[in-house]
């Protein structure tokens, strides 16, 4: 039996080794491979012997059939491959389509930051774009007199200071949602309101009349000033590395009391001074204050028993930080070569 | 605007304390400084030199060629100023010196002359405005450095002059020690610059002064000097102007303006010789002024003048007019310190296009007592400049009542609540002493503080602004920083903002589109180009230029100037955008919460544009991308149809475009873009565009079931190929809307091919679909699939006369 299989192996082999094209590897697989074939019927006979001698012919049997069939196997991926044109095939070949959709980069900055304040349990909201003198500067204590509402500095929309009739601005920061939101969900409240916003500006390289900023507000009880620096300090954390600190300075907003300034600690250069940051080590980011009690009475909240802090981003600046781009202008050119790097 | 410490030094000690510390002091409790400038540094090549000669230059009639003696050698320079003069000591720029107005001196070649170096002009040196000439030097060493010659060891601090917009006490020198002293804890001296105001002639003069407007101008004191002697300034009072970046003039002026950088308070000097009175009043029609910096100003009538009872002599708190200017024969003069109302200056300042140091600072709300402390300032630095100078007339003062203390109580455990961290009291009241605050009682409640009348002016009313004066001196970057605890809670569903992301990643990571941002304005032209009417559209009332003038209604016209922006740079291009548009109608938002009007409406949309060179194939691509957007944005639970439309807007193709629906509800349009709106546009590509409601689908949304899992038929379906020849008047919505309604075991009906052409009648056209048999609990028999197809046959011949074609 041994010898038989010894001498099956060594044949089909042979074959296997002769076979030229696919005709006939077809003959070969007939003849040795098929159900009636020399190779099927051997093994079958192995069930015909004595037990010792099945158990020995068996195993022999096996190795010599995944040996040949290995061979069969390699004889026909060989044949079959070589119906192609060539030999080899260049695996780095392009695929077939290389282009993508692009996002607007605001619009990446917009979603990163709303997933960090969703993230800490913040809702998003919302306010019109077109927008009431009074929830854009008066409900938020910017008195009638006050530079902001010059119309060097705000567009006014439609005939100013009509009689009866209401003065419409674009508003000019996200800030004029506060009051709005205060009113529509009373305290407590945690929401961030990202958004366009105008400014009556010449545009050039760091001027823009139309960018987006995005709004950040807590009302509760006993919010307190240390808690604007820790929260300030993580989300500059989330975005800018663990090692990130935030520096407060002094900043006058009549919306807030006390105001502040928030600068992080350059990312480029981790602090040590870069030409990003000015050679400062800080980055100027976050607008942020206490809400002004004025503020909170006009959302119809008592200021005794609630307090409260917001804080407002630039979201071009951010952007253009992160990317080192220099013209601000860029975002709203619809300059697909500009938009299609990010 | 620039701080001179030695100027400081007069009222505190701050020996070993660097320029970097107080800078940095400044900045991290109170206002930005944004420059330490030591006058080495911005001097440096700048050296003094003898002029040798002078003669004229062959090729310019106002130039001349000097040769000037700098020390180490002798130099020709070309030099245009009118005053220079054999034997003159003038500062020079060496070649490599940079000016302060960021001038780099090289060596040049003026009309043909070689010229190395620069003789500069005060304002060329930033040492004040004065371009009439070059500076000529007293006292000077040829070949000193000019810093050496300015004998400055003094540094100054620039300051970011918009961080004090809110703090006028911090406008002058005075108010500037007063926080340092503060941050520092160095005490501060007490105000010694005095002079009584009694008069000092027998019998005193009374003026004759009326203000007109008290409301403008609250505040008005005068008094008259006589024994003037009109001189240059003396050296150190020169130089500690020009430090600070104000340019000497003589004595009188110089003295007044001294006292306002010292003070913060802006004083005028008028010569009194014509002056038989003085009144305070609007201007009228057409009047105007010849100011002290030699323009003749047009004055309305909101402008508040000081006059001499007939002709303006001075823009109140802007600038002076030269009719009543100091000048060497001037003997007499009236000294003004004033209060006026601040946005009257402001807005006055602004139409004037003219902000001056007094504008600049009234503008920003002065303290009405300030006007005595510097009236009696000014007359003693006159009277010390000016020995015979006497006063002359009894002090007149034109007042509304000064306004009352302001007093503050400051509950000392709501202060530990605002700030979250836990101060010494004594600590605070040292503060708020060094700050000039009062404390007129302290319990173990509270503090009650009485708050200074230059911090009463404007910023310090409730207990808050009190809380941030003890925060900032004590130091922001002093507090830990802590997380605030709050109960768990479920935001707000924001569902607006929820499928604008969801539209924006399908755009594009499915469709591969570019999202952009334009502005939010359109112009009449783009209008008219896009085909569009241009009534009806919200305008702004300032804009700021010819191309954004009105707010937009559709997204479209501004998505045309896109593919025109790019059309070169690509073959073919696919754009989107979300964004609001603005309508002249009532909106959703109302003015106020107790108010009725209503904004104008303004809703979000979305737009979509693809340009390239085949209308039909960008047409159809256009629908796919919308089909997909909706199954995605519906978990296929959405059937979208385009149903034609004769009611668009002007840019849309007469033939070529659809309103988009879903269950009857219209959520745009989609059309291909006008050949005329096309060719106005000077596009050279196909455009087709669309343009959605996210309100619509929002509320689509709202009304729709949840998703449900439907099991998959275990039964195998049988797919049989039909194709009808119809009219091509008939739509293939129509058609396909009746198979796929016609019987429930018609699964799924997808069309295959349209065919027009030679095979066909004109007119005719043919559809072909495969139409999907299954059911969901058995297996279809071919029989009765066939009595279903031949009853379908039948309907759509009753009703579209469509004819079965044979394959």
């Amino acid at each position: 039996m041994q010898k038989k299989l010894e001498n099956l192996k060594k044949e089909i082999l042979d074959q296997l080794n002769q076979a030229k094209d696919s005709a006939w590897l077809k003959n070969v697989e007939q003849k040795y491979f098929s159900r009636q074939g020399e190779l099927s019927q051997v093994l079958k006979n192995i069930k015909d012997l004595s037990e010792d001698a099945r158990k020995e012919a068996g195993q022999l049997a096996n190795q010599m059939k995944q040996e040949v069939t290995e061979r069969y196997n390699e004889v026909r991926n060989a044949l079959e491959g070589s119906k192609n044109k060539s030999e080899t095939i260049d695996p780095t070949l392009p695929g077939s389509d290389q282009n993508r959709g692009h996002l607007h980069p605001l619009s990446q900055t917009q979603k990163q930051l709303e997933d960090i304040f969703t993230s800490l349990g913040f809702s998003i909201l919302d306010g019109p774009e077109l927008e009431s003198e009074y929830y854009n500067f008066e409900a938020i204590n910017i008195p009638a007199d006050h530079p902001a509402r010059d119309m060097q500095d705000t567009f006014y929309v439609g005939e100013k200071d009509q009689p009866g009739k209401m003065n419409l601005v674009l508003r000019t920061h996200t800030s004029s949602v506060q009051v709005r939101s205060l009113e529509k969900y009373g305290a407590p409240l945690k929401g961030i309101i990202p958004g366009r916003v105008f400014r009556s500006e010449a545009t050039d390289v760091r001027h823009e009349h139309t960018f987006l900023q995005m709004e950040g507000i807590i009302v509760d009880k006993n919010i307190n000033f240390n808690h604007l620096k820790g929260l300030l300090e993580l989300v500059g954390q989330k975005l800018y590395g663990p090692q990130t600190k935030l520096r407060l300075r002094p900043k006058f907003y009549p919306f807030v009391e006390p105001g502040a300034n928030g600068e992080y600690t350059c990312f480029l250069c981790q602090g040590k001074g870069c030409k990003l940051c000015k050679h400062t080590g800080w980055l100027e980011i976050v607008g942020c204050g206490m809400i002004h009690p004025e503020v909170l009475r006009a959302g119809g909240i008592n200021p005794d028993e609630y307090t409260g802090f917001a804080f407002g981003f630039g979201l071009n600046r951010l952007t253009m930080l992160q990317y080192g781009i220099d013209d601000i202008r860029l975002f709203n050119s619809g300059d697909l070569r500009f938009l299609e790097q990010f | 605007m620039l701080l001179s410490i030695n100027w400081l030094q007069e009222f505190l000690s701050l020996k070993g304390i660097t320029p970097e510390t107080i800078a940095s002091e400044l900045t991290l409790h109170t206002v930005e400084v944004e420059k330490i400038e030591r006058p080495g540094d911005r001097f440096k090549n700048v050296v003094v030199g003898q002029v040798l000669s002078v003669e004229k230059h062959p090729n310019a009639d106002r130039l001349q060629i000097t040769t000037v003696n700098v020390g180490a050698e002798t130099l020709r320079i070309v030099c245009g100023a009118p005053n220079v003069a054999v034997g003159q000591l003038v500062p020079v720029a060496l070649v490599g010196a940079i000016l302060p107005n960021g001038l780099e001196i090289k060596e040049a070649e003026v009309r043909g002359e070689k010229s190395s170096g620069m003789i500069c002009a005060a304002d060329e040196l930033g040492l004040g405005q004065d371009h009439s000439g070059i500076m000529v030097l007293e006292k000077a060493k040829i070949g000193q450095n000019f810093a050496d010659y300015l004998k400055s060891d003094d540094v100054i601090l620039e300051v970011d002059n918009k961080s004090l917009s809110h703090r006028s006490d911090l406008w002058g020198h005075y108010g500037l020690a007063r926080e340092l002293s503060a941050l520092l804890d160095i005490k501060l001296k007490p105000y010694s610059r005095t002079s009584e105001l009694t008069p000092e002639n027998n019998p005193a003069e009374t003026l004759n002064i009326k203000v007109e407007d008290a409301k403008l101008c609250p505040r008005y004191l005068a008094i008259k000097l006589e024994g003037i002697e009109v001189a240059e300034s003396p050296k150190w009072l020169k130089d500690r102007l020009m430090a600070v970046g104000q340019k000497p003039i003589n004595n009188i002026v110089d003295a007044a303006n001294y006292i306002m950088l010292e003070l913060g308070q802006p004083l005028h000097t008028f010569d009194a010789k014509n002056i038989k009175k003085i009144v305070v009043r609007c201007a009228k029609k057409n009047e105007e002024l010849l100011c002290l910096d030699g323009q003749e100003r047009k004055l309305n009538s909101d402008t508040l003048l000081i006059t001499d009872g007939k002709d303006p002599i001075a823009i109140a708190g802007i600038i002076g007019g030269q009719n009543s200017a100091i000048n060497p024969e001037t003997t007499a003069i009236i000294i003004e310190s004033a209060n006026f109302q601040a946005s009257s200056i402001r807005k006055s300042s602004q139409n004037l296009a003219l902000r001056t140091e007094a504008s600049m600072r009234f503008e920003k709300s002065l303290d009405p007592q300030l006007t005595d402390l510097a009236l009696k300032a000014v007359v003693s630095l006159i009277k010390e400049l000016v020995p015979s100078a006497k006063i002359s007339s009894e002090l007149n003062i034109q007042s509304t009542p000064l306004p009352e203390t302001k007093t503050i109580v400051m509950p000392w455990a709501w202060l530990r609540n605002l700030m979250g961290v836990e101060m010494e009291k004594k600590e605070i009241k040292k503060i708020l002493n060094h700050l000039g605050f009062e404390i007129s009682e302290e319990s173990k409640e509270a503090l009650t503080v009485i708050v200074p009348s230059w911090r009463a002016a404007k910023d310090v009313a409730i207990k808050e602004d009190i809380a941030e004066e003890i925060m900032r001196i004590y130091g922001y970057n002093n507090f830990p920083g802590e997380l605030p605890e709050s109960k768990m809670a479920l935001p707000e569903d924001n569902l607006a903002r929820a499928l604008e992301w969801q539209i924006k990643d399908a755009l594009s990571l499915d469709a591969k589109l570019f999202e952009v941002y334009n502005y939010s304005f359109v112009n009449e032209t783009d209008l008219e180009k896009a085909n569009l009417n241009t009534q009806g559209y919200l305008r702004l009332a300032n804009p700021i230029s010819q191309q954004h003038t009105l707010l937009r209604q559709n997204l479209v016209v501004n998505l045309l100037g896109n593919i025109k922006t790019n059309q070169y740079k690509y073959d073919e291009i696919g754009i989107f955008e979300i964004g609001s548009i603005f309508q002249d109608l009532p909106g959703d938002f109302y003015e106020t919460k107790n108010k009725e009007e209503r904004l104008p409406y303004q809703e979000k949309k979305l737009g979509i544009m693809l340009a390239g060179n085949n209308a039909g194939e960008l047409f159809a691509k256009l629908k796919s991308i919308i089909t997909r957007l909706i199954g995605h944005i519906s978990q296929d639970q959405w059937e979208v149809i385009f149903v034609p439309t004769d009611l668009t807007p002007g840019y849309a193709d007469s033939k070529m475009r659809a309103i988009i629906k879903v269950d009857h509800k219209e959520l745009g349009l989609i059309a291909k873009i006008a050949d005329l709106v096309q060719k106005n546009n000077g596009l050279k590509k196909m455009v087709v565009c669309a343009e959605l409601s996210l309100n619509q689908i929002l509320k689509l949304k709202e009304s729709t079931a949840a998703k449900t899992y439907r099991e998959n038929s275990k039964y195998p379906p049988v797919v049989r190929d039909l194709a009808f020849v119809v009219s091509q008047k008939i739509l293939y919505n129509d058609l396909y809307q009746e198979i796929k309604n016609f019987n429930s075991l018609i699964a799924n009906v997808e069309l295959f091919d349209v065919y027009e052409g030679t095979n066909l009648a004109a007119g005719q056209k043919s559809l072909a679909f495969h139409v999907n048999y299954q059911d969901q609990t058995r297996t279809l028999t071919s029989e009765e699939i066939d009595t279903l197809q031949a009853e379908l046959i039948k309907r759509l011949q009753d009703k579209f006369e469509a004819v079965l074609r044979d394959f």
